[in-house]
């Protein structure tokens, strides 16, 4: 290497404070981010609506004309709420492409410079992802329940109802921000995305009950938080009695199945958001 | 010193090593150049100062806050111009500025007159309302360098600024960079592999050839030691024609060859008279010149024994 010969140029140093966002004020400006740009995509809102909507304004009712009541609730009303679980999933991985948008086209780079702790980046995305579903649901709920829908619940129906939903949004989201941090391109997500949102739908109790499944699938159902998220949400709107939280767990105090499918929830939304957060921390830096 | 970077390594799983113990100091106020071509390891030195590389060995600070312990207070010490693309593409100008600027933590009422006083030096009125996927990528490089600016860094990383844009923006840029330098108190880091732009910014380069550190100096002091007029011949057998003009003491050690050209930097020796000698060895269907040196030979000289 050649010898230094000049001497570094001194300039008079200001003192070094670093400006530094606080948390709060960081994380609303990322959800602000992110709402803006889901709401210049609205593909990403109204794409994840159009199967759910149509089975619950089409199909539901269709099917309900043969089929007329499971386990006394009635059929329509109970597809309504199974389409639930097929509409929060795929908006969430919907979502996750966004993660894939904001790496290879975006302005991740810079918010990754940014002085904030990286983890707001996936928090931030995440709160976004729950209001977008809330919308949904609720179009969802409301479609239903013009088209004949019978939903009798009360204030703590609405609760377990409410909980259920955002826990598995929370983990469906944790599940599409992982697989966007792993996968590199955007088509090779699109192409994982039925495997992860629509696949567990079928074994998960969302057309019918999981002891109408062959033993080893009916086992299966029980350890997806899908089939716990539906029995909970059904609990709480129409299935008064219990019978999807009784298949699962064969216990006679509906409150303490709910309350233990919810745990089984809410660990499903702890692992995975845990996961998704270290996945990106790790994809974000080389 | 405002950034000090000591001993940095990285190596990438799979055993790539693309900075190998890169040791260099900034001083406050410093435009400081890391120039060579592309896969030298300038972007990996600035990822690791920038806290986007994890350094695999060594140490660097960013006004005293370590960047591996301390990645928050560093990061909100500086800002950084990407090579590439690093803007929301649906979003307007404007947008991407007020997101910026509030993470790093500039209140909005601060915000708003920063983003006023970007837009107007940048001559960015026109754009800041419209989706930056509409802009040219002259226009976009400025919409970057204003924003950058909006925390008022004490350190500014620029990335290849200049990289893929036609040659009358990137004459602007550079005046625009020129101009950053006079007007406010920041330190400027550049990454370029345009070694004239190093030349006519830097106060100080550090010449990165193959993960490390070949020469760090200023541009005039790198320059003189090649002296100021070098003679460039183009001839078929360059490594004989080199070492025939060493045996008649026209080229000293430093003159080399790369590919078919031989430039010889001239000490103590006449132009026309080198030239006469290089016919004599030559003939005279070599093609001859005489120039100024430039960094670019600075460059060539110091890596040119592995192209020969």
């Amino acid at each position: 290497m050649t010898t230094i010969t000049t001497p570094l140029p001194v300039a008079a140093a200001r003192p070094a404070s670093a400006t530094k966002p606080s948390r709060a004020a960081a994380f609303a400006t990322l959800v602000r981010r992110r709402m803006l740009l889901s709401a210049r995509t609205p593909r990403e809102i109204l794409v994840p609506l159009l199967t759910p909507v149509l089975f619950a304004a089409v199909i539901a009712p269709a099917l309900a004309k043969t089929a007329h009541a499971v386990k006394g609730i009635d059929y329509q009303s109970y597809v309504a709420l199974g389409t639930v679980g097929l509409l929060l999933p795929i908006s969430c991985m919907f979502a996750g492409i966004g993660v894939i948008i904001d790496r290879q086209q975006g302005a991740q780079r810079d918010l990754l410079s940014a002085p904030v702790p990286r983890s707001l980046l996936v928090v931030g995305n995440l709160a976004v992802a729950l209001l977008i579903c809330g919308l949904q649901l609720g179009a969802l709920i409301a479609v239903a329940a013009l088209r004949g829908s019978d939903f009798r619940t009360t204030l703590t129906g609405t609760g377990w109802f409410a909980m259920a939903a955002v826990l598995l949004a929370v983990t469906m989201y944790g599940a599409a921000e992982t697989l966007a941090n792993r996968i590199e391109k955007q088509e090779e997500y699109i192409g994982a995305v039925p495997a992860i949102a629509i696949v567990p739908w079928f074994f998960a109790g969302s057309l019918f009950p999981i002891s109408s499944l062959p033993s080893p699938l009916a086992a299966f159902a029980k350890v997806l938080p899908l089939t716990h998220a539906l029995a909970l949400m059904r609990y709480g709107l129409v299935d008064h009695r219990a019978s999807g939280l009784r298949e699962i767990w064969g216990w006679h105090n509906p409150s303490a199945m709910a309350a233990a499918s919810l745990a089984v929830v809410a660990t499903y939304a702890v692992v995975f958001t845990l996961v998704s957060v270290k996945v990106f921390a790790r994809a974000a830096v080389r | 010193m405002m950034i000090e970077a000591d001993e940095l390594t990285k190596r990438y799983p799979g055993g790539v090593e693309a900075v190998r113990g890169v040791s260099f100091a900034v001083g406050p106020g410093e435009v400081f150049g890391l120039i060579g071509p592309n896969g030298a390891g300038k972007s990996t030195t600035i990822g690791m100062l920038t806290t986007t590389v994890l350094p695999t060995a060594g140490r660097a600070t960013i006004a005293g806050f370590d960047v591996a312990r301390s990645p928050i207070a560093a990061r909100g010490l500086s800002a950084v111009v990407f090579q590439e693309a690093v803007v929301d593409q649906s979003l307007t100008g404007r947008q991407n500025l007020e997101i910026h600027a509030r993470l790093w933590g500039v209140r909005p009422a601060a915000a708003k007159a920063r983003i006023g006083e970007v837009v107007r030096d940048f001559r960015l009125a026109d754009l800041v309302d419209r989706p930056v996927g509409g802009y040219s990528g002259g226009e976009r490089r400025r919409l970057e360098i204003a924003r950058s600016l909006l925390s008022r860094p004490r350190v500014l990383f620029l990335d290849e600024p200049t990289v893929g844009l036609d040659p009358l923006i990137r004459f602007e840029l550079l005046d625009l960079i020129a101009g950053l330098r006079r007007e406010r108190d920041i330190t400027i880091v550049l990454t370029t592999h345009y070694l004239e732009e190093a030349e006519r910014l830097c106060d100080r380069v550090a010449i990165v050839h193959d993960g490390q550190v070949v020469a760090l100096d200023a541009p005039h002091a790198l320059l003189a030691a090649l002296g100021s007029e070098i003679v460039e011949v183009r001839v078929d057998e360059a490594r004989a024609l080199l070492g025939a003009l060493r045996a008649r003491g026209v080229a000293r050690d430093d003159a080399f060859a790369v590919g078919s050209t031989v430039s010889v930097p001239l000490h103590g020796i006449d132009a026309r008279d080198a030239i006469d000698v290089v016919t004599e060895v030559a003939g005279s269907a070599a093609g001859v010149t005489v120039r100024a040196t430039t960094l670019d030979d600075v460059y060539l000289q110091l890596t040119s024994k592995e192209r020969t």
